[in-house]
């Protein structure tokens, strides 16, 4: 058996999702799109039932991916149940899209959500409401799981005998006869098929004109005209309206308002959030808090993790880590190289996934709870003139601003930009926004070379980034990812406590899908970086007659251009891998402190710094490129557009530097 | 005229819906309709966009996006001060309310006389005089 959950976004589908399947679910990717697939089982006297979460929709037009995924899945996949979840404190709206549903099928079950908010609203008279559209209704308050056991029963053994969605005569009439054509060439159900083409859906009338049913067609056209005619009105207008008048009529037969009137909470906090003067520094502060929160609680698992596998050195003494321990243990019995491919390479590469755990974790921990709260949706308000002028909409700054937490989450958060050309821009943007690994290092960089303006530094460099990423929003949005400007009607939910199971279940999903996918290319690269330092046979680990090494000689003439020396583009290298592991190299390389600022002029060193700002992120952020986008040519763009960002920005910095005598 | 030229604060009532395609569409399935009354709730920092209110929920249009709604201004009969005499041109409810309302005398192109203003209001219709809550003033609406 299978069912199917629809529903507008913000009406508690996933809470309800979560509270059929429980932990028996797993997210994939719509084929083709990289629009989230939600799927599941629960199980019910004893039978397995598949459960599927299409994405939340407010019509089933051909307008969005979105739309055409859920309208696609109930005619091709047939579910034996759609349950259908209402905000039913929102209930008139909601109720327009159980009118398109009924055209595509009877079996519905009504999940009347949210209803301890309904109440406060109005009287909702559910029998009457059973009674009128002749299908299960079930009201529930899935946070509490009120309503879950009713909902599950009705699944099994609901009756559906529902009304029909009537339009006016004069529609009906050509409806009928528009059907019964295409009951002809086949296509089931042919009543929606009739209605779609009538309303010039896109699709549809591709689908017929791909089959050659011109007649078909001709008599769409011809009807559609006569509509147009007597209403005296466009065709969408006018059938958007009979669903309307539909919806507006049953939600008033069943809904009587209780008159509340006065402001609401939603509207005092959002009177404060979305301030004129105030809404903008409530949110960076926001933000900041948030950071500090997860760098906080992260900051110490990291270091456990660290030390568990790399050890630690104190006092000029090494502790021994797991990797250490074990390439000892191994190399006893097996040859030297491959204890140390398992060792340095696999496990250290296996490390380097675990320790971005934590901070991805608390960082998707934050973003869930914005979410569904329905902060986000302020957010995107607050933010939306601003973000449109590097082509992206209000939502597009969290995956930014998340950036300087760690590229990781954020490249996965740009998931909650709808449009697709905007999610590329997003992601092609995200890696020249210094990740918290990477400002550690130049604030380590900063106090070596510039005791006394460290802090001035630090900055300089972050203004930097946010300066060229918006430079860059502009040209790209302009250039390479000009989409046609998608509608950008939002809506503002009710603020919501966000339940702990909901924000955990998200959080778990996602790091998930982070060890799972990306793990896997992490470890790969792992081992080949592992190769290129340690081959041709015998040479020292990282040294200058590895291929590493080689390569960095190759690179060395490009290097000298921005000021780079031989064991700084070694460095680079490694960081390829983690952004943290730059330092540890300069000291492997340098020895120490002392060597590291004796090597570099203050301005070769702040040109190094620029170009490890911008130049290709680390591996695992990648490796999450290619998780969300599939594309190995949008890699290697968001690689190059790297290097070329990086060395056109240090060569200006040494260059400009040089010539004004500054820092040499 | 159009949506985008209402200030916060203010009502309107749809008249025509002037897009193609995408938004065209968007704005019917959010149900903004002829006949759909909407109230501007606020503005954004930097006054694009706009929040608005619809049959009891809200939505954030672009100010390029809520020009394409053409709209009439109206007012609730709960923001008239007393002494107005005022024509009645939209009962926002369903069949039973606008009968409820027509038993007072108030309907669609009636005029009536605010006696006392917000909240509970008193008014003189055809009928007589008629004490009327706050929760129903702001669903009659009046030019
Ligand atoms: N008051 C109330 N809140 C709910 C109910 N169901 C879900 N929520 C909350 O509504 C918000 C949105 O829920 P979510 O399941 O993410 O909605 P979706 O966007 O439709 O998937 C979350 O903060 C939930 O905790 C309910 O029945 N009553």
């Amino acid at each position: 058996m299978l069912v199917a959950l629809v529903g507008n976004p913000n009406t508690g589908k996933s809470t309800v999702f979560n509270a059929l399947t429980g932990m028996r679910q797993h997210v994939g990717n719509w084929p083709g799109v990289t629009v989230e697939k939600k799927e599941g089982t629960m199980v019910v006297d004893g039978k397995v039932i598949r459960v599927v979460d299409l994405p939340g929709t407010y019509s089933l037009t051909a307008y969005s991916i979105e739309e055409v995924i859920a309208r696609n899945f109930i005619i091709e996949e047939k579910p034996d149940v759609i349950v259908h979840v209402i905000d039913a404190s929102n209930l008139e709206r909601n109720l327009y899209l159980l009118t398109e549903l009924l055209e595509l099928s009877p079996r519905i079950v009504l999940a009347l959500n949210m209803f301890d908010e309904a109440k406060k609203r109005y009287r909702i008279d559910v029998n009457k409401m059973r009674d009128l559209l002749g299908l299960p209704v079930v009201p529930m308050v899935a946070i509490r799981g009120e309503g879950i056991d009713e909902l599950k029963y009705e699944i099994i053994h609901g009756k559906f005998n529902p009304r029909r969605v009537e339009y006016p005569e004069d529609i009906e009439k050509r409806i009928e006869i528009l059907s019964d054509k295409i009951k002809q060439i086949g296509l089931e159900p042919a009543r929606w098929y009739a209605i779609k083409t009538l309303e010039n859906d896109a699709d549809v009338l591709k689908k017929l004109s791909g089959m050659g049913a011109k007649d078909v067609l001709h008599l769409a056209e011809h009807l559609r005209h006569d509509i147009e005619d007597i209403f005296g009105d466009d065709i969408e207008s006018v059938m958007a309206s009979s669903r309307y008048s539909f919806a507006h009529g049953l939600f008033h037969e069943v809904a009587a308002p209780i008159n509340v009137g006065g402001t609401t909470i939603t509207d005092m906090i959002d009177h404060v959030v979305t301030h004129k003067y105030l809404g903008i520094p409530i949110f960076i502060a926001i933000m900041y808090m948030s950071f500090q929160f997860v760098f906080l609680v992260a900051a110490p698992f990291q270091d456990a993790i660290d030390f568990f596998f790399n050890g630690k050195d104190v006092n000029g003494v090494h502790i021994n880590g797991l990797i250490d321990l074990s390439y000892a243990w191994m190399s006893t019995f097996m040859p030297d190289w491959l204890a140390s491919l398992i060792n340095h390479g696999v496990l250290r590469g296996l490390g380097a996934v675990i320790t971005f755990l934590p901070v991805i974790m608390l960082l998707f921990l934050i973003l869930s709870f914005l979410e569904d709260s329905g902060y986000l949706a302020r957010v995107a308000f607050l933010m939306d003139s601003i973000m449109k002028k590097i082509g992206l909409e209000g939502r597009g700054v969290i995956p930014l601003m998340l950036g300087f937490g760690c590229n990781v989450p954020a490249i996965m958060a740009t998931r909650t930009l709808k449009d697709e050309t905007e999610r590329k821009l997003s992601i092609a943007l995200n890696p020249f926004i210094p990740c918290g690994a990477r400002i550690q290092v130049f604030a380590f960089l900063s106090y070596i070379f510039f005791p006394d303006n460290a802090a001035l530094v630090l900055w300089s460099l972050l203004m930097l980034s946010i300066v060229v990423v918006f430079l860059l929003g502009i040209l790209y949005s302009k250039t390479l990812f000009r989409g046609e400007s998608q509608p950008f009607v939002l809506e503002l939910p009710p603020y919501r406590i966000p339940t702990l199971k909901g924000v955990s279940i998200h959080m778990w999903e996602k790091s998930e899908g982070f060890l799972k996918k990306a793990g896997t290319i992490i470890v790969g690269a792992a081992i080949i970086i592992w190769i290129l330092a340690s081959l041709p046979w015998g040479v020292e680990y990282g040294s200058e007659e590895s291929y590493i090494g080689m390569l960095a000689a190759v690179l060395a003439p490009l290097g000298v251009l921005v000021g780079l020396t031989p064991e700084a583009i070694i460095s680079l290298f490694f960081g390829f891998f983690a952004k943290e592991v730059v330092i540890d190299v300069l000291y492997v390389l340098y020895g120490n402190k002392g060597a590291i600022l004796a090597s570099m002029t203050p301005l070769q060193a702040y040109s190094f710094m620029v170009f490890m700002l911008f130049y290709t992120p680390c591996v695992a952020t990648l490796a999450t490129v290619y998780n969300e986008t599939r594309n190995i040519k949008f890699l290697l763009f968001v690689i190059g557009e790297g290097f070329l960002v990086a060395f056109t920005m240090a060569f200006l910095v040494y260059h400009i530097g040089s010539l004004m005598g500054v820092g040499i | 005229m159009k949506l985008s030229e209402l200030r916060p604060g203010e009502y309107a009532i749809v008249k025509d819906l002037l897009g193609k395609g995408a938004i065209h569409q968007r704005l019917l399935s959010m149900g903004i309709l002829p006949g759909t009354v909407i109230r501007v709730v606020r503005a954004s920092p930097f006054g694009d966009p706009v929040e608005y209110e619809i049959r009891g929920f809200f939505i954030s249009l672009r100010k390029q996006e809520a020009s394409y709604v053409e709209v009439d201004k109206i007012v609730p009969l709960g923001m008239v001060p007393s002494g107005s005499v005022v024509r009645i041109v939209l009962i926002d409810g369903g069949v039973g309310f606008i009968r409820n309302m027509g038993s007072m005398g108030i309907g669609v192109g009636e005029t009536v006389r605010v006696l006392r203003g917000c909240c509970p209001m008193l008014v003189q219709t055809s009928k007589g005089k008629f004490n009327i809550g706050r929760g129903i003033a702001y669903r009659i609406f009046v030019r």
